[in-house]
């Protein structure tokens, strides 16, 4: 009995030293968020300011292009999300179901891609995506981001479609029915959660890429709100207060989308690793 | 599956021929967006970014382009910084997975348990990961500014400093700042990961070894662990060599400095690469980050074949 | 019959239509950004717009922080506008390599050209004699200082020698959690370099007459050492060696450190946080030699040579550096005047500019120019200086092994360039 008081007392200790750790710079953020100017300084160690002011918010949300580049990220996000999501599916359930020939080509080459210093492609991804008209355009991002997440996506799909038994289509197949139909109809529903999941992943690595925002957009048109926290940075001042208040706002859809798929993304993968 | 097989031998011959021409195809029809994909917008300007290491690129100059052979790599291998990059980057991306993998670990099994509010603890303990890195960087560096954060005067309450000095401005822990945002960054990763691996392990398991007498860290040491061991090589391999091509949380809290003991490869890359203006140059030490970012692939890769061809 | 009517009525509607104008664009590149700068920029703009109504400028406003890699990024895929913000320390990267188109041919019909002072065409023309770019506006250092923390540390009036600077730190450091300086370890903190160098070696030349570097000299490595001193006995905050200029600015408004050198710029960000009369601006410190050396820098507009409306585009520079448009614009950038009739604008009668006033009528105040026509100045004042000076201010290196290091690289760099 007191080995499971200790054990547990161990427990619940622990545990909110992770919440504690996990949520206390986000408190900060907002915490710095709600300070006004002149005590961000004089009074910058304190917990909690001893006034707190919505003028920060106010001015993002009103006199910067901040909603531009939100409804920007939003669009850019969801739809690389959705984008992913289908081909890594096709392509996870073509490495899961299938044997041939040319799969550790395609397994080696999508690793090669992730090790690979970003900022080297930044040139010649400019250079090839410019005559095309794809910078300074939204397109040119979905493409871009969903090239960076495809790899990591379709291993996340493969997983999922590794748990779910061939022998269900191939059922479904002898029956008369086609690879693909079957799929639609009896895999596909089985892995909703699983496609969450990746969906959730890509959302938020979409939502908070700077570099390639950054160097392929540059009118206000096509920029994503990691842009748009830099014009917080001017050479006059660093309006931290503005730029946390921004912050906290992008942070909230991110945080939201992460906070219901992550039950998700948990399960899903369960399921694949039983498979190995 | 038995009874289709009569099937098979009666059609007549083309229409085999085109089905299995058809399912050699299959394959290549479900992977081939992915696949145009990453060659079209990943692998051609990874080419030409490799083929700059061989070639003089100045990004202002449009005369420059000739080819200069192996002399980038020349030039690398007499560079100073490079061997202070290499022993940073070692430090940076060894301490920061070690300890993301170890204390996500730990997560892991603390959530592994049933216990009230845990779907809020999980929920909670996860959100880091959602917050752009850039944000990361710049939250951390207030955290530890002693004129805006609290952590230096907790630090030093705590007796684990000497003073309420910047961390960052001290050339000796200057590089705990970012690693320390990374960690923080980085645990949701390897919880997800290994929850999820931790949930798929039968549950009898434990329980004939429980009724063998076996405790806790014994489970731990000779179940737990081995079956981990693949999602864990994995894991480890991707974040190894995400972080090691990570620049952006050291360029935004201390830039590579103070005098160059936060800078890493990847920083340093960024440095030739958008300061010097030389793409050629930089490019030259991609590539040999690449070469070695492969072989380290390789072996974890290796490693973990021959551990599961061990087990079973 | 009534067809050919129609007909000849359809002929005449059409040749009597005004001939569809096409609408022409120009680009514009702003670099140094922030919300007022933009909101500024656009008013000036749109009195361009109203005199030419068939051109509209599209205004591309870069984030200050990575502008440098962003831009040289654009221009290297081909991604160029036709009138950029030109600062001074890029000026040499994109003249010697010929993207920006000579204004001098423009100059020389321009109706203000003669009312512009004689620093603004000198410094137009560091490039090869050429004016590839027109100020705006110059930036000259002065010395702020904390009148509230002075008078705690009981210091009646700011320093006006190297001596007395000194001393003043160390009263001021002496109070708990205060500091004498707030020193720019980090970018930008070149110009504090020079200036400290320059009041040692009393001299602003850079260069011998053979193209070799000074800073090997005894003077610059004394006036070199008497900055890291004020660093290493704690006279400057710890964090410094890593400050930049919102750090250096942030730590003097918010009471850190009493005493900060900076451009007139700097008015803006410090007047919105502290009252006027809690700090003071005065001229810079002059060395051992009598002699002061605030640096003077420069941002103005600059026309790309690959531009296909170069006419119009002159025309854009010329309204937004005109006498009216120049008066708008510096009334919210607050640098010091282009033209010699400014300097009795109300704007610059204003007590806060006297100390800028005053160093330019003395004849011991020398604003130093730096070498930005150098092509690998950027590199040097944006990587090399923060790195060997952070080294010195931690103690890895000597002064003199950092004057050293600078004088190689700017031997190379001067003649190389010849």
């Amino acid at each position: 009995m007191r080995r499971r008081i200790l054990y547990w007392s161990w427990h619940y200790l622990l545990i909110s030293l992770y919440v504690l750790f996990a949520v206390f710079p986000l408190y900060w953020l907002t915490k710095v968020a709600l300070t006004p100017n002149d005590l961000l300084y004089s009074e910058g160690i304190r917990l909690w300011p001893s006034r707190t002011s919505l003028e920060h918010f106010r001015f993002v949300l009103t006199h910067s292009d901040f909603p531009l580049f939100f409804r920007n990220s939003l669009i850019v996000s969801c739809t690389t999300a959705v984008a992913v999501t289908l081909i890594a599916g096709a392509c996870g359930y073509g490495l899961s179901r299938f044997r041939f020939r040319g799969k550790p080509v395609l397994v080696a080459l999508m690793l090669i891609t992730q090790m690979f210093p970003l900022v080297m492609l930044v040139a010649p991804m400019f250079r090839l995506l410019a005559p095309l008209g794809l910078t300074n355009s939204l397109t040119g991002l979905v493409i871009v981001y969903s090239a960076f997440n495809a790899p990591f996506a379709t291993f996340l799909m493969q997983s999922f479609f590794d748990a779910i038994p061939k022998e269900l289509e191939e059922a479904a197949m002898i029956d008369g029915a086609t690879r693909f139909g079957a799929f639609r109809r009896i895999i596909l529903p089985l892995t909703l959660p699983g496609m969450a999941a990746t969906g959730g992943f890509v959302f938020t690595a979409a939502w908070s890429e700077l570099l390639f925002a950054l160097m392929l957009n540059s009118s206000p048109q096509a920029s994503t709100f990691p842009v748009g926290l830099l014009s917080f940075v001017s050479k006059f001042s660093v309006d931290f207060g503005q730029m946390m208040a921004a912050g906290v706002l992008a942070l909230i859809p991110a945080c939201v989308f992460f906070l219901l798929i992550q039950r998700y993304l948990v399960r899903g993968l369960t399921a694949g690793a039983v498979k190995g | 599956m038995g009874v289709g097989h009569d099937q098979g031998e009666t059609e007549p011959e083309v229409t085999a021929a085109r089905r299995r021409i058809a399912n050699g195809a299959e394959p290549y029809v479900y992977t081939a967006p992915v696949l145009i994909l990453i060659i079209a917008v990943l692998l051609v300007p990874l080419s030409v970014g490799l083929s700059y290491a061989f070639r003089d690129i100045q990004l202002l100059d449009p005369y420059s382009g000739g080819f200069v052979g192996f002399d980038h790599f020349r030039e690398l291998k007499a560079d100073p910084s490079i061997r202070a990059a290499l022993r940073n980057t070692l430090i940076w991306t060894g301490v920061s997975v070690t300890l993301q993998f170890i204390f996500g670990l730990i997560l892991a099994l603390l959530l592994n348990r049933e216990f009230p509010g845990r779907r809020l603890v999980q929920a909670l303990v996860f959100v880091p990961w959602a917050v752009p890195t850039f944000l990361v960087g710049l939250d951390w560096a207030w955290l530890f500014n002693p004129v805006v954060g609290p952590l230096p005067g907790w630090m030093f309450a705590l007796k684990m400093t000497r003073d309420t000095n910047n961390l960052l401005a001290d050339p000796g822990t200057a590089l705990i700042g970012p690693i320390v945002a990374a960690i923080w960054w980085g645990i949701p990763f390897f919880a997800i990961t290994s929850l999820a691996a931790l949930q798929s392990i039968p549950k009898d398991l434990y329980e004939a070894a429980s009724i063998d007498g076996a405790g806790t860290f014994r489970q731990f040491r000779s179940i737990t662990l081995p079956l981990l061991a693949p999602t864990i090589a994995i894991t480890i391999l991707l974040r190894t060599v995400w972080v090691a091509n990570f620049a952006d949380l050291i360029v935004v809290m201390t830039n590579g400095g103070p005098a160059d003991s936060t800078q890493t490869v990847a920083s340093y890359i960024f440095t030739v690469a958008f300061r010097r203006l030389d793409f050629g140059y930089a490019s030259s030490i991609a590539a040999v980050l690449l070469a070695l970012l492969l072989v380290y692939a390789l072996a974890i890769l290796s490693l973990r074949r021959l551990f599961v061809q061990r087990q079973w | 019959m009534r067809a050919a009517l129609w007909l000849a009525f359809a002929a005449l509607g059409l040749s009597l239509a005004p001939s569809a104008r096409a609408a022409t664009t120009l680009k514009l590149v702003e670099v140094i950004t922030s919300p007022e700068r933009t909101e500024t920029l656009k008013t000036i703009i749109k009195t361009f717009e109203d005199a030419n109504p068939d051109v509209r400028v599209e205004v591309t406003s870069l984030p200050w922080g990575p502008s440098f890699e962003k831009f040289a990024t654009m221009v290297a895929a081909g991604d160029t506008p036709d009138v950029v913000e030109m600062p001074d320390l890029w000026l040499a990267l994109y003249a010697n390599n010929g993207a920006l188109e000579s204004l001098e041919p423009y100059l020389k019909t321009w109706e203000y050209t003669r009312e512009l002072n004689q620093r603004t065409l000198q410094l137009a023309r560091v490039i090869r004699n050429t004016a590839y770019m027109l100020p705006y506006g110059f930036y000259l250092r002065a010395l702020y200082y904390n009148k509230k923390m002075f008078a705690a540390a009981g210091v009646s009036a700011p320093p006006k020698t190297l001596d007395e600077f000194v001393a003043v730190s160390k009263k001021i450091s002496s109070l708990p959690g205060r500091y004498g300086y707030c020193l720019r370890g980090g970018s930008g903190g070149v110009n504090s370099w020079l200036m400290f160098g320059a009041l040692g070696s009393g001299s602003d030349a850079f260069f011998n007459a053979d193209g070799t570097s000074t800073f090997t000299d005894a003077g610059w490595v004394k006036g070199f050492n008497a900055l890291a001193e004020i660093y290493k006995s704690g006279l400057a905050p710890k964090d410094s060696v890593n400050w930049g200029y919102n750090d250096v600015v942030a730590g003097f408004y918010s009471g850190t450190c009493a005493m900060i050198d900076n451009d007139p710029d700097a008015l803006i960000a410090i007047g919105e946080r502290m009252k006027p009369d809690d700090f003071g601006v005065a001229p810079w410190i002059k060395g051992p030699s009598g002699k002061s050396f605030p640096t003077i820098g420069y941002t103005g507009w600059s026309m790309f040579a690959n531009s296909k409306h170069k006419e119009l585009a002159w025309k854009l520079i010329a309204t937004l550096d005109g006498v009216a448009g120049n008066q708008t614009w510096n009334r919210r950038i607050g640098v010091l005047p282009i033209y010699t009739a400014a300097a009795k604008d109300p704007l610059y009668t204003d007590p806060r500019f006297k100390g800028w006033f005053d160093e330019l009528s003395d004849p011991d105040v020398v604003p130093m120019l730096m070498p930005t026509d150098l092509r690998a100045w950027a590199l040097f004042g944006g990587s090399i200086v923060p790195r060997t000076s952070q080294s010195l201010l931690l103690g890895q290196i000597t002064a003199l092994e950092m004057a050293q290091q600078w004088a190689s690289v700017m031997t190379k760099a001067r003649q190389s360039q010849k």
